[in-house]
């Protein structure tokens, strides 16, 4: 008996994050026990805000930190998540839905942050957002939240929720392959050296603050090449709008999604994260009554891929499987307005069930 | 040794004339200058307001973060960089220091190995003059405010959190010696500086002198903070594999809801159940439900044994539902469906007819749900009543256990 957080954990190590900072949080307290087992490095946070801040410290200095926290503690992140962001910090947040607002009920799942997340940097600027469906992902996905972190020089959240972190499930370990630390050596540049001067790729190459060849400046205000404060110029304006075409230009990279697609069928389910499962067994459900039907599950929630869009246009009617009141991941791509070609099979404060989804289809 | 570096990018600085910040910036880069600092040894974090103009003016590696957040952010660089050749300095001004006061104590708390200087003006500088937690009565009835609120004294609470060294200094001309032994010292340092802000306070030092709190300079003896970094193992390494070793007679899947209350053994016997269909060759899943306070009210657990790799690990219509307490009782009642199989303790009072018996009285509190998930395997013959005895064996409670098992031959 095995669970997601245990995994989620353990592939991190194995990508090479370096430490964990955290403040205990129902229902992310797993991955805080297992970190503490686990990580190289392991550092109790006073406060959410102080977490956060340290993972900058961290980062700053070359570490890969990670942190695991739900509603409340993202709410409190939330400046300095726009810091790390502007500052282009590698790091990983694990966040656990659970029931809002608010407090809401810790115990009790949900799929209810993802329309927060969307917004959570000032100016609508996207930030990768991956969300494992079952223990598989969980493995490859918080490898590939380092690689992207790395790579992109950015935050990476893994939205997760109660009932997939915290459900204990019988599973082959064997069938999880031994993942290899993530390379942090800095890229060639061509000098002289700028800390936020980018090449074609769009993301500068990092060196840590305290390092003996090149001074590092690094900078939350909008700033220029060189890391420091210039307020409108052509430059420093550049230098932020980089940190969207970064993400946007390069977004099939870190892109993952699994497509089973039936052929023939004009029906599709889209679904993500812990409503995945659910759906698998009404599409295996709905197959067996010889009704054609294709199944959309939607790892990286953002930014999003027009390979998603595309999908999602190829099919008559499409319906949108979700633990939350309206379907947040539907109204990202259709917005709020009826259209006569989406349904939505959402449940609130209770997991969706195969034959509600199914339901729904019909 | 003094170092021929240059820490300041310029002589010029940017703030207002008159101000009291461009001493304390020329003091601080004298300071590093006179130990030996080069400028790649030094990380300064700067905060948000008059003091976050600093990272242009020095030539070290800079940081500059959120307004009250740099001595946390310091933290971070400091255990990070874990280099005591490095120096890590941080400066903030009196609103920061307000802001984010919880992050200087923690630093001193924790003893981490940087400097903090404060340049207290005794207000907000770039906002129009406001007043700060570190504003004195002196000067905001100067300012006509009426907040007789008394400041935060930020040296003494360093100190009384366990800052190695915390000093105010007023006079100007011992700015630099006051840093020097600042920086010098192993362990968190915090310097509150007294500077003058002429746009919104007053234009000469003379007037100032009456509105600052008087000097002091405490210190701790503690051992410098730091982060231990250890060799572990994976968290994959001591998961035993469970192989088959029993026959199951589940074609299908079947869904077990198991309720009490918190201490009755709901969440262990619920496991043990899953373990056994896993050596009995099934697939399993299994899920808690309690309060947030779990060491009271009800205790539910699910299980799920199926033939099949699981996928839904939801429970939509229970196959068998077992309650032994009236906590648990309430919190599962309304899932029973007409196919369920309900087994309920004789205390409990139902409103139908289900099968009662004594689970608590034979298999007592802890040993209830587990003597009742025992009646139910011998009864239904799901799998032999020995993979359950298989999977306590190892434990170290495995004669209460085997003593629980054991106890539903006398229902």
């Amino acid at each position: 008996m095995i669970d997601a957080s245990r995994i989620i954990t353990e592939a991190l190590v194995q990508s090479g994050a370096d430490v964990f900072i955290g403040y205990p949080i129902t229902p992310s307290n797993l991955f805080y026990s297992y970190s503490k087992e686990r990580f190289p490095e392991f550092l109790a946070g006073p406060d959410e805000i102080s977490v956060l801040q340290w993972m900058c410290g961290y980062s700053a200095a070359g570490k890969i930190p990670v942190t695991a926290t739900a509603f409340p503690g993202l709410a409190l992140m939330t400046e300095t998540l726009n810091m790390a962001y502007m500052m282009e910090l590698p790091m990983v947040l694990i966040i656990t839905q659970r029931l809002g607002p608010s407090t809401g009920s810790a115990t009790t799942g949900a799929q209810g942050d993802l329309k927060f997340i969307d917004g959570i940097i000032s100016g609508g600027f996207p930030l990768p957002i991956f969300s494992p469906s079952n223990f598989d992902d969980a493995w490859t996905l918080s490898n590939e939240a380092v690689k992207t972190a790395i790579k992109f020089r950015t935050p990476v959240i893994i939205l997760t929720s109660k009932e997939l972190v915290m459900t204990q499930k019988s599973f082959n370990i064997n069938s999880l392959e031994t993942l290899e630390k993530v390379d942090t050596t800095p890229k060639a540049f061509e000098p002289p050296y700028q800390p936020y001067k980018a090449g074609e790729d769009m993301v500068p190459p990092f060196f840590p603050l305290g390092n003996n060849e090149y001074q590092v400046r690094f900078n939350s205000s909008t700033h220029d090449n060189d890391g420091l404060i210039r307020k409108g110029t052509p430059e420093s304006l550049a230098n932020t709008w980089r940190l969207r075409e970064k993400l946007e230009n390069r977004i099939d990279e870190y892109t993952f999604f699994e497509l089973d697609a039936e052929e023939g069928a004009t029906n599709l389910i889209v679904t993500w994260g812990v409503t995945a499962d659910a759906s698998r067994d009404a599409v295996y459900s709905i197959r067996n009554k010889g009704e054609k039907i294709s199944l959309l599950i939607v790892k990286t929630l953002l930014p999003i891929s027009k390979k998603i869009y595309d999908i999602i246009d190829s099919y008559d009617t499409v319906t949108f499987a979700e633990e939350n009141m309206t379907g947040l991941y539907k109204e990202m791509i259709f917005g709020k307005r009826n259209n006569p070609k989406v349904k939505t099979a959402t449940k609130f404060a209770a997991m969706l069930t195969p034959s509600e989804i199914e339901e729904i289809v019909k | 040794m003094e170092t021929t570096e240059k820490i300041l990018t310029t002589a010029k600085m940017p703030f207002c004339p008159g101000c009291g910040h461009g001493v304390c910036v020329r003091s601080i880069s004298k300071s590093l200058k006179e130990l030996g600092y080069k400028p790649k040894d030094v990380a300064l974090v700067s905060d948000i307001g008059c003091s976050g103009l600093v990272d242009p003016l020095f030539a070290t590696h800079t940081i500059h973060g959120l307004h009250g957040r740099a001595p946390a952010l310091g933290v971070g660089v400091t255990l990070g960089l874990d280099n005591p050749y490095k120096k890590v300095i941080v400066i903030q001004g009196d609103g920061g220091a307000t802001i984010g006061l919880q992050h200087i104590l923690e630093a001193a708390r924790r003893n981490i190995d940087m400097t903090l200087v404060v340049i207290n003006n005794l207000l907000y500088g770039m906002t129009g003059g406001q007043m700060s937690g570190l504003s004195t009565n002196e000067f905001k009835d100067y300012k006509h405010n009426d907040d007789n609120t008394e400041p935060y004294d930020v040296v003494n609470l360093a100190h009384q959190s366990g800052a190695a060294f915390s000093v105010r200094v007023n006079d100007i001309s011992n700015f630099t010696d006051v840093l020097k032994e600042a920086i010098s010292v192993q362990g968190f340092s915090l310097v509150e500086l007294s500077s003058l802000c002429t746009s919104y306070g007053m234009k000469k030092v003379a007037e100032f002198k009456d509105f600052i709190a008087a000097e002091e300079k405490l210190m701790n003896k503690r051992p410098v903070g730091v982060s231990l970094k250890r060799e572990t193992n994976s968290l994959l390494e001591n998961i035993k594999g469970l192989d088959t070793q029993f026959t199951s007679t589940i074609n299908d899947s079947i869904g077990v809801v198991i309720a009490g209350s918190a201490g009755g053994g709901i969440q262990s016997a619920a496991r043990m159940l899953a373990k056994a269909g896993m050596l009995s060759g099934l697939h399993a899943t299994m899920k808690g439900e309690y309060p947030i306070t779990v060491g009271t009210g009800f205790s539910v657990a699910e299980v799920i044994l199926s033939k099949k790799p699981i996928n839904f690990t939801g429970l939509e219509k229970p196959s068998v539902v077992i309650a032994v307490t009236d906590d648990g009782w309430n919190k599962v009642k309304n899932r029973i469906t007409e196919n369920s199989k309900v087994f309920v303790d004789s205390k409990i009072s139902t409103e139908r007819n289900f099968e009662t018996k004594e689970f608590l009285k034979i298999g007592g509190k802890k040993g209830a749900a587990l003597c009742t998930v025992s009646h139910w395997i011998k009864e239904s013959g799901i799998f032999p009543i020995e993979a359950l005895l298989k999977v306590v064996e190892d434990s170290k409670y495995a004669a209460s256990l085997q003593n629980a098992i054991k106890s539903a031959d006398d229902l």
